[in-house]
């Protein structure tokens, strides 16, 4: 069977070919949205014009049958228009009003989860994990499955002081946005590399291998035409294994999980905001991570109960300050809290003012 | 199929919230390749680590984007992932598709892949999870010629991504969508055939909430943002007040800047110490609206971890017009970003890394534009600073 | 300079430096530029790009960089070129 021509540098096809009608007529002209419920709104344009929103819980991972199913819901409902969030939620597009409460009927009764907007917790951003990438030091998705079946109602329903964006990233490579994440798990490591010499020597570059390290800790090694990594150094943050496959960061029975907290994008309030260290340390548990769970929710309890409302986390911490943070949470305060790294000058205590 | 007892995973198909499990299971009953795919995640769960290899080489002929290599380091136990590569698709700019379009997609997926997705991947590409080398070729054709290229990967441009902007939100103060795809279109060559020193990641929001965390992960972030007095509608702020929101405690007392007052009756700003961070219109979008001068900030640096700490982009530009006539600038001012990034930077140097190395200066320079105090939180301490010549002509 | 006399020298450099450093399509240009004064950027850019749309070359990635290499016999038997 003949293959169609290929074609280069066409780029992703012109978004406008899927926008519906009203948003092509309304376009950079929306007035106002009303969050109608927790999984729908609508949004108003100058116009009058009206373009009703359903959301749609989404695990990122789609089987073409579940996409194949939204796309027949999409085309019952909304003339076949629907989009995705830049948090992996699906949204469904619909002009007629009439058609809002069926759709949302229809969902529910084939088992969709519908929320996610307003001051509640949406889809979790995620990496690949076990799923699909080589230095995954944990699972990504499993965590989030067992983390989100805990935390639901904070999709479906019940509302927090503001926006609760967590995400899991299964290495310190971080795709996706932990780092700024109001809170996060993030997969560490805890035990110096090994290094398979004679592969060192046949498939890495040494200069790019030493330039890998951020603490220095990795030197050539002539005798061996390998490198050697000074233990006192290290840090564990696997980028030479990144560059360099035959030196092996991963250690299973060691290697576990971090929860940093606080983080944020938006400039609303204060500016955006770096997550910071928890927990240092849980091991995995597969299939169900339960520390980390109880960890997350008593951290969600404890902002819940404390912060004003429209307060993210990073705001409630910095307004009670850190030293109430771990009083508040129960977390221990541990030698890992403490920044030893780049950053270290900007975070130690500089006043002798501050609560027991 | 379904050949593999699968106890761990099943785990993860009990509880409330959609499972990967489940999806990756609808994929495995017709899919050999899904199926081998759930045997060995079964096996990551039961010893706690993964069996994918470093990416290899693949691709597809003249490119070297958007396909990464991909294989099982148990391929004699899992054949059907021994080869499981990604192909990523770029996205239409806001994620926006008809369901014609994607049951294409899913069709031509179907047919030479794994069935399985991420819709959509972190970077915003539209990931297609899992399939062979000989494959690639084929799936190259099938997409490409119904007007679907391939994404970045590697040291190239990366996928630019987007908000859902002026498409359907009140607060875009720029078309992200529509700067986001002629940055796409204009950087193909760059995002196909990777020349640069490492990754290089444009995003674009529409305004100071930044939906698609561009000031977090993007060496370019673009920031919607205005000039000029918030719109107030007193007659919604009244509306507000009687809806029972409590305007002084949850408004007023929350402005960073102290720059608002009620008086129980109406709205008052003091817009010229307004710092336009989004709160109060956020929160009262029928009585507020952004003034009417629109443009972007343009934010450079921004980086996860790796290597000496993660990064939040910083202000280079405060405010740029980008009206459709502007798109021309704004491409004119990345490319130049670009070109001094390309000319200084060290193999998997990114961005903001070298800014660290070189300073400011050369940056702004570079791209013409002019220091101000809108790029700083405050101006250095130390009194240790560079002349260069050109200071003393002045 | 005729273009395949620019192709043959980019193949030869890729050739001598393999194994030895993961060159990317820039420090080719610059070295063929270098050893050619009288060519410009775009000419031997040119060049290399009709050598990678024909498989005579690739772009290659490991070890977190992409870099241009010249491609395995498995690669050139799996695009249909010998």
């Amino acid at each position: 069977m003949s293959l169609p021509e290929r074609q280069t540098d066409v780029g992703p096809p012109h978004f406008e070919k899927f926008l519906p009608p009203v948003i092509k007529n309304n376009y950079g002209k929306w007035k106002y949205h009303e969050v109608l419920s927790p999984g729908t709104m609508v949004h108003v344009a100058e116009s009058g014009d009206e373009l009703y929103t359903v959301r749609v819980a989404s695990p990122r991972i789609l089987a073409t049958e579940t996409i194949r199913e939204v796309c027949d819901l999409a085309e019952k409902y909304c003339d076949g228009h629907l989009r995705f969030t830049t948090r992996n939620n699906i949204e469904l597009l619909i002009s007629d009003k009439a058609k809002l409460d069926p759709c949302v009927a229809e969902l529910k009764e084939k088992g969709y989860m519908i929320g996610g907007i307003g001051p509640r917790i949406s889809n979790v951003i995620h990496t690949q994990g076990w799923v699909h990438c080589h230095s995954a030091c944990t699972d990504a998705s499993g965590i989030v499955k067992a983390m989100m079946d805990e935390l639901h109602e904070y999709f479906t329903t019940k509302e927090l002081p503001n926006k609760v964006r967590l995400a899991v990233a299964c290495c310190v490579n971080m795709c996706g946005a932990v780092h700024v994440s109001d809170i996060a798990v993030v997969a560490v490591h805890r035990k110096v590399p090994t290094i398979d010499d004679e592969n060192v020597g046949k498939m890495c570059e040494i200069p790019t291998t030493v330039g890998s390290c951020p603490t220095s800790a990795i030197r050539p090694n002539p005798k061996t035409k390998s490198v050697s990594i000074n233990e006192e150094k290290c840090m564990y943050c696997g980028n030479c294994f990144t560059v360099c496959p035959p030196i092996d960061i991963h250690r299973p029975e060691d290697d576990g999980v971090a929860i940093v907290v606080g983080g944020k994008i938006g400039s609303l309030r204060t500016s955006p905001k770096f997550s910071k260290l928890a927990i240092p340390f849980f091991y995995n548990e597969p299939p169900r991570w339960p520390k980390v769970v109880d960890a997350i929710k008593n951290i969600i309890d404890v902002y819940a109960a404390n912060a004003k409302k429209h307060e993210r986390v990073g705001e409630w911490i910095e307004r009670v300050g850190w030293e109430d943070f771990f009083k508040l949470t129960g977390i221990e305060f541990t030698f890992q809290h403490i920044d030893d790294f780049t950053f270290m000058r900007d975070t130690l205590r500089t006043s002798a003012a501050f609560k027991y | 199929m379904a050949k593999y007892d699968t106890p761990m995973l099943d785990e993860l198909e009990k509880g409330p919230w959609p499972s990967f499990v489940t999806e990756i299971k609808k994929a495995a009953k017709t899919n050999k390749m899904s199926d081998d795919e759930l045997g060995q995640l079964e096996k990551s769960f039961q010893t706690k680590r993964g069996y994918w290899k470093h990416g290899g080489i693949v691709g597809v002929l003249g490119y070297g984007s958007g396909v990464i290599g991909r294989y099982s380091s148990l391929p004699e136990e899992f054949p059907g992932v021994a080869h499981f590569h990604t192909y990523r698709i770029n996205q239409p700019s806001g994620f926006f598709y008809t369901s014609a379009a994607l049951k294409e997609i899913c069709d031509i997926w179907d047919k030479y892949g794994s069935g399985l997705t991420n819709m959509h991947g972190s970077t915003g590409d539209l990931v297609l999870l899992g399939t062979t080398t000989e494959a690639l070729e084929p799936l190259f054709a099938e997409y490409s010629s119904r007007g679907w290229d391939l994404g970045g990967s590697g040291s190239a441009m990366r996928t630019p991504s987007c908000c859902v902007g002026m498409a359907r939100c009140e607060w875009a103060n720029i078309d992200a969508m529509g700067i986001c795809n002629h940055m796409t279109q204009h950087f193909q060559d760059e995002l196909h055939r990777p020349a640069f020193p490492y990754k290089f990641k444009i995003k674009v929001s529409g305004c100071a909430c930044d939906c698609v965390a561009a000031i977090a992960r993007a060496d370019l972030s673009i920031i919607g943002t205005w000039k000029g007095n918030i719109r107030i509608d007193q007659a919604e702020v009244k509306k507000y007040a009687d809806g029972g929101m409590d305007i002084q405690s949850e408004i007023i007392d929350m402005c960073p800047t102290d720059c608002m007052s009620y008086d129980g009756g109406e709205i008052k700003i003091n817009d010229v110490q307004c710092s336009r961070c989004m709160h109060c219109i956020a929160k009262m979008t029928k009585a507020l609206r952004q003034g009417e001068e629109k443009g972007a900030t343009v934010l450079v640096g921004s980086k996860a971890p790796i290597v000496v700490g993660s990064l939040i982009s910083w202000v280079l530009v405060p405010f740029i017009k980008c009206d459709d006539e502007d798109f021309e600038k704004l491409t004119e001012l990345t490319e130049n970003i670009i070109e001094w990034w390309d000319d200084n930077a060290k193999p998997r140097e990114r961005l903001g890394e070298l800014i660290e190395v070189k300073g400011m200066r050369p940056l702004l320079e570079a791209v013409g534009v002019d220091p101000q105090p809108q790029q700083v939180r405050e101006p250095r301490k130390d009194p240790f600073f560079f002349w260069a010549d050109s200071d003393f002509e002045k | 300079m005729e273009q395949k006399e620019i192709q043959d020298e980019i193949f030869a450099y890729l050739e001598k430096m393999k194994g030895k450093k993961k060159l990317k399509e820039k420090d080719v240009i610059k070295k063929i530029m270098a050893d050619h004064a009288e060519l410009d950027k775009n000419t031997v850019k040119t060049a290399l790009r009709e050598m990678i749309n024909v498989g005579k070359i690739m772009y290659a990635y490991g070890g977190g960089a992409s870099s241009v290499e010249i491609p395995s016999e498995e690669y050139l038997k799996e695009k249909g070129l010998i």
